[in-house]
């Protein structure tokens, strides 16, 4: 679905990215994971069209997207959430939820905002209240509301569980897993909550200082206990790791 | 309504626009646009040619103006702005950029005014628009009509802000541009619509002063530091914050040089900008975000707390 290759990026001449080749392949979860200023979001915005590409390609459905700019990707099926700003504070959840349909009919936008107050019940409550008084779980839940309103092909979602209450941070992963097992859609996940993401993830990359350090399956990554306590500050409690089960959505299976 | 009053609603509504257009293109696209010195001296030209060949009143020929404005707004984006911020260009270039246009508007009003002389034998380098106003109500009919005008804009440009999809967008791509390009809106439609509602506004608000003061090819020069003063006591943060900073400052000229006038004697008028200066000075000491940072709410919901207190 998603192609990287030799990817080399930063923001006008700092260089973030060197040489990177990530694929992440269709109804799949691909997890980006890595210390603090390894280019995880850059990554992201790199593919976004926010970050500036330096050399390299990045292909979507097996078409070049390299320098695309931003509004054509959403328009071409690719879902962005940020990790900061991922709402617009100023305007009310319903109004959210209709700029993230800004490209349907009023008719087909109306309709899909009304499936995502059923799925996140409590942007419903809130419906008229700005986005700015949300807490931080609830503009989670409607930064994720306003990726799907657009029908994504390809989500790419950056530390969705930042600042997050470890048991919000917790449903918010498996509303992820849901996007994928329910909905079939790819994602191409950034995540400081590293353990459990990889847990939920199908493939991982370990991203440190730009540069792929480990590529693979997501729960191998898991097994690999001088990289996690190295990089991602996941004690080596080997046993632990080793036991550790892909979860699967309540009514997935 | 006194003299004073009537020419200062008259001017006040005017610097509103001009105001509220440098507001609203700078929180949209970064740019403190100098140009808006030279669109408001063509809305004047606009309306004062009106006038001047086919008869009637400056009124009619308002929405000329405004589609006049719009084009200009609409050069000034595609000839310069885009291209400066397709490459992030820091804001003093893009202000910069302005300024060059506006000179370049002040070339072609000054060949205008020229023009008009030499094909139609007018007069066009000191023109006083009020001579073709007519009474209302036993007023100056400008005095109570573009107060109106003003507000009707204001309604109009809330309601597409808060009522329509576009509107909509605009105030997301304003408050994330990131987030609204994610959303699939295309920033490079919401900057354009942007230079035509402020090159309409500018040229409009031009053409309100020029009912209260005489009209001069470098009417907008002289004026613009008071235009930027109304934004500036706005806050730059809201549209609605610059139309109304626009608006107190021109009151504030006029109640102000009437009134120290009356005390101190003529003088005074020399120094009649210094009045609304100081006003945005002072408020800004007092509300260094303008405006748009005074905690209106709070401020009302004490005044009604002590209310009860005192009850």
């Amino acid at each position: 679905m998603l192609k990287v290759n030799n990817l080399s990026a930063g923001y006008g001449k700092l260089q973030v990215l060197y040489d990177l080749n990530i694929e992440a392949p269709a109804k799949g979860i691909t997890v980006v994971v890595g210390p603090n200023g390894a280019g995880k979001t850059t990554l992201l915005a790199s593919v976004m069209g926010i970050a500036k590409v330096h050399s390299g390609e990045i292909m979507f459905e097996d078409i070049s997207i390299t320098g695309d700019l931003t509004h054509n990707l959403a328009k071409k099926g690719i879902s962005y959430v940020p990790q900061m700003g991922n709402v617009f504070a100023e305007l009310s959840v319903m109004d959210n939820l209709n700029m993230a349909g800004y490209l349907m009919s009023r008719d087909e936008a109306k309709e899909k905002a009304d499936q995502m107050t059923e799925i996140f019940p409590v942007l419903k409550k809130f419906i008229r209240r700005s986005a700015g008084t949300l807490s931080g779980g609830e503009r989670r839940m409607l930064a994720i509301a306003m990726g799907l309103m657009k029908n994504p092909k390809l989500m790419l979602l950056d530390e969705l569980s930042t600042d997050l209450a470890p048991i919000i941070a917790e449903k918010v992963m498996m509303e992820v897993a849901r996007l994928r097992d329910d909905l079939g859609i790819t994602i191409l996940m950034v995540e400081q909550m590293a353990k459990r993401a990889l847990e939920v993830g199908d493939t991982a990359y370990l991203l440190v200082s730009g540069e792929v350090r480990y590529s693979g399956k997501a729960g191998d990554l898991l097994n690999e206990p001088e990289l996690c306590s190295m990089y991602l500050g996941i004690k080596a409690d080997t046993d632990e790791i080793a036991s550790v089960e892909k979860p699967t959505v309540e009514g997935s299976e | 309504m006194a003299p004073w009053m009537a020419s200062g609603l008259i001017y006040a509504s005017g610097l509103a626009l001009t105001a509220g257009s440098i507001t609203l293109l700078y929180i949209v696209t970064r740019t403190f646009n100098f140009a808006v010195a030279s669109m408001a001296t063509f809305g004047f030209y606009i309306a004062y040619t009106g006038v001047a060949l086919y008869g009637g009143t400056p009124y009619q020929f308002y929405p000329l103006v405004i589609i006049f404005g719009s084009i200009l707004g609409l050069i000034c984006y595609y000839g310069l702005n885009r291209h400066l911020l397709r490459r992030e260009a820091a804001e003093i270039t893009l202000m910069m950029s302005t300024l060059g246009y506006d000179l370049l508007l002040l070339s072609f009003i000054q060949m205008y005014a020229d023009f008009l002389t030499h094909e139609y034998r007018l007069f066009p380098r000191r023109v006083t628009l009020n001579v073709y106003d007519f009474e209302l109500f036993g007023e100056r009919a400008a005095a109570i009509i573009l107060p109106i005008i003003a507000v009707v804009v204001l309604t109009g440009l809330h309601m597409f802000l808060t009522k329509t999809k576009f509107g909509v967008a605009m105030r997301a791509t304003i408050e994330n541009p990131v987030l609204s390009g994610a959303s699939g809106i295309n920033p490079d439609r919401v900057y354009m619509v942007s230079w035509i509602i402020g090159g309409g506004m500018a040229t409009l608000g031009g053409a309100f002063m020029a009912m209260a003061m005489t009209g001069t090819p470098t009417m907008g020069m002289f004026t613009i530091p008071l235009m930027f003063a109304g934004a500036i006591l706005g806050g730059l943060t809201s549209i609605y914050g610059g139309i109304l900073g626009g608006f107190m400052i021109g009151m504030t000229e006029y109640a102000g040089i009437f009134t120290l006038s009356q005390q101190l004697g003529p003088w005074v008028l020399g120094y009649r900008m210094g009045i609304p200066l100081m006003l945005m000075a002072a408020t800004l000491l007092l509300f260094p975000r303008g405006l748009a940072g005074i905690p209106l709410m709070k401020i009302l919901r004490s005044l009604g707390g002590s209310k009860r207190g005192e009850s």
